[in-house]
């Protein structure tokens, strides 16, 4: 798991807690659960919401750490500047990670689904928040591995086609060199993501 | 109203200076740090180039943040859509428009500017260069270093422009400031698209190329044959397209400044 601060941000959305979860076997369950605590009503909503309060996301559809870094601190800055576009700042994320603006499009892509079997689970907090690890790891049933351990998880071909990047003249012409074509979709994938918003 | 940069003020106030023109000022910062355990295996912080685009006073408050804003939405569709085409640019790496700051790759290598000084140097570029070589030995010496030839850099330079204007990017302001060396991969980068936007027009890119034109002339001395060799490779990239975009940059030559329009 890794810690990443950002002090500049308003303290209760300055410390990133980022775990990355593989052979996951409750996904199917934990959608349902994410969806039940929606609509349940206070107080025992309330605690529910909290206990799964983290945003959950399917590890195949991120090129690499700077990506998902970059859509945690483009919905940090989204929530400090209190223009949200969705209920949550970890819902932004998922929506961050979207090419498009559609909302139930972008939890449904990018969000845990019934097979997902790795997923990055992401808290932002305040420094007072301890033992976060401790929590994911009640909510999914997985192995928590190094972040490096992405490489061998991304699905280029499903990011190619969300991008539409396969009619592109940078990919096309990087196509049988894979390591330079990944570095280039990578590159192309974090831009759109931190300009998403212009 | 925004561009009351709070959180990106911070962000500025701990990130170092690197130059400031009459836009913007631009920083060297570093976005995303681990701080626990996990394996260090990128090499350690990766910086980024912050531009931000401060208040000017001389503008009404109103009118000012809607163009800092365009200007950076305009810059941020420009770089995207170059990278989707394969022009070597710099990378996105965060947008706040509300604080008229944004967040490139950073690019460590040299400005082709650098790499070529000009004849009377009013800005700092001189001062970098050590008094006693003699200045055709520094040139020679900068690129050696790079290991590239001044003709390759003119024909890199022609490939990365002709890529930008089949996506019909313009630049805008093609200078030898704008473009930079990598170090590594003697990438040719075009930075500083702020003033960049979309066009079909023939006119549109004969006029981008034309500045270019008159900077090598205005900046580098003697400089001809070198914009010639960029123009060969532009030709070359362009394919069917060069004809009428030659043609109109004729055109321009004519009725650019300080031209006699006799006969």
């Amino acid at each position: 798991m890794e810690i990443y601060r950002y002090p500049h941000f308003p303290t209760h959305l300055s410390v990133v807690h980022v775990a990355l979860f593989t052979n996951v076997s409750n996904s199917a369950a934990l959608r349902s659960r994410i969806v039940k605590a929606a609509t349940l009503a206070a107080p025992e909503g309330d605690i529910e919401r909290e206990a799964i309060n983290y945003a959950f996301i399917d590890a195949r559809l991120i090129t690499s750490m700077l990506h998902l870094q970059t859509a945690i601190y483009q919905a940090i800055l989204f929530d400090s500047q209190k223009s949200l576009r969705t209920r949550t700042v970890h819902s932004e994320i998922l929506w961050c990670l979207n090419p498009t603006n559609n909302i139930s499009e972008a939890i449904r892509r990018y969000g845990v689904s019934d097979t997902s079997s790795a997923l990055f689970v992401v808290r932002i907090t305040s420094p007072d928040l301890v033992d976060v690890e401790s929590g994911m790891k009640c909510v999914v049933e997985g192995n928590i591995v190094p972040q490096n351990t992405l490489q061998e998880l991304t699905d280029w071909s499903s990011i190619k086609k969300y991008y539409k990047l396969n009619v592109e003249p940078a990919v096309k012409e990087a196509a049988g060199d894979d390591v330079r074509e990944r570095a280039i979709i990578d590159n192309i994938v974090v831009s759109s993501v931190a300009m998403k918003s212009v | 109203m925004s561009l009351k940069p709070s959180t990106s003020r911070t962000l500025l106030e701990n990130s170092t200076l690197v130059s400031q023109g009459a836009e913007a000022k631009v920083y060297k910062a570093y976005l995303h740090q681990a701080s626990v355990s996990g394996t260090d295996d990128d090499g350690g912080p990766v910086p980024v180039l912050l531009k931000y685009r401060f208040q000017k006073q001389y503008r009404h408050p109103s009118l000012d943040t809607s163009l800092t804003r365009s200007r950076i939405a305009g810059e941020a569709r420009a770089l995207i859509k170059c990278l989707r085409s394969g022009v070597n640019v710099p990378g996105i790496r965060m947008v706040d428009a509300a604080s008229g700051v944004l967040a490139i790759e950073w690019i460590e290598g040299k400005s082709l500017r650098h790499l070529f000084p000009g004849g009377a140097e009013d800005d700092d570029v001189s001062e970098d260069i050590a008094e006693s070589a003699d200045e055709e030995d520094e040139e020679e010496d900068l690129l050696t270093g790079f290991y590239v030839s001044r003709d390759l850099l003119m024909t890199k330079v022609g490939n990365e422009i002709a890529k930008m204007h089949l996506a019909d990017v313009i630049h805008g302001d093609l200078t030898t400031s704008n473009m930079m060396l990598r170090q590594g991969s003697k990438d040719l980068v075009l930075i500083d698209f702020g003033l960049a936007y979309m066009s079909t027009l023939v006119e549109d890119k004969a006029v981008d190329l034309y500045v270019l034109e008159r900077a090598f002339s205005s900046t580098h001395p003697d400089s001809e044959p070198l914009f010639s060799s960029v123009l060969e490779a532009y030709r070359v990239k362009m394919g069917k397209q060069w004809t009428a975009i030659g043609k109109r940059l004729d055109d321009v030559r004519l009725r650019g400044r300080k031209r006699s329009m006799v006969g």
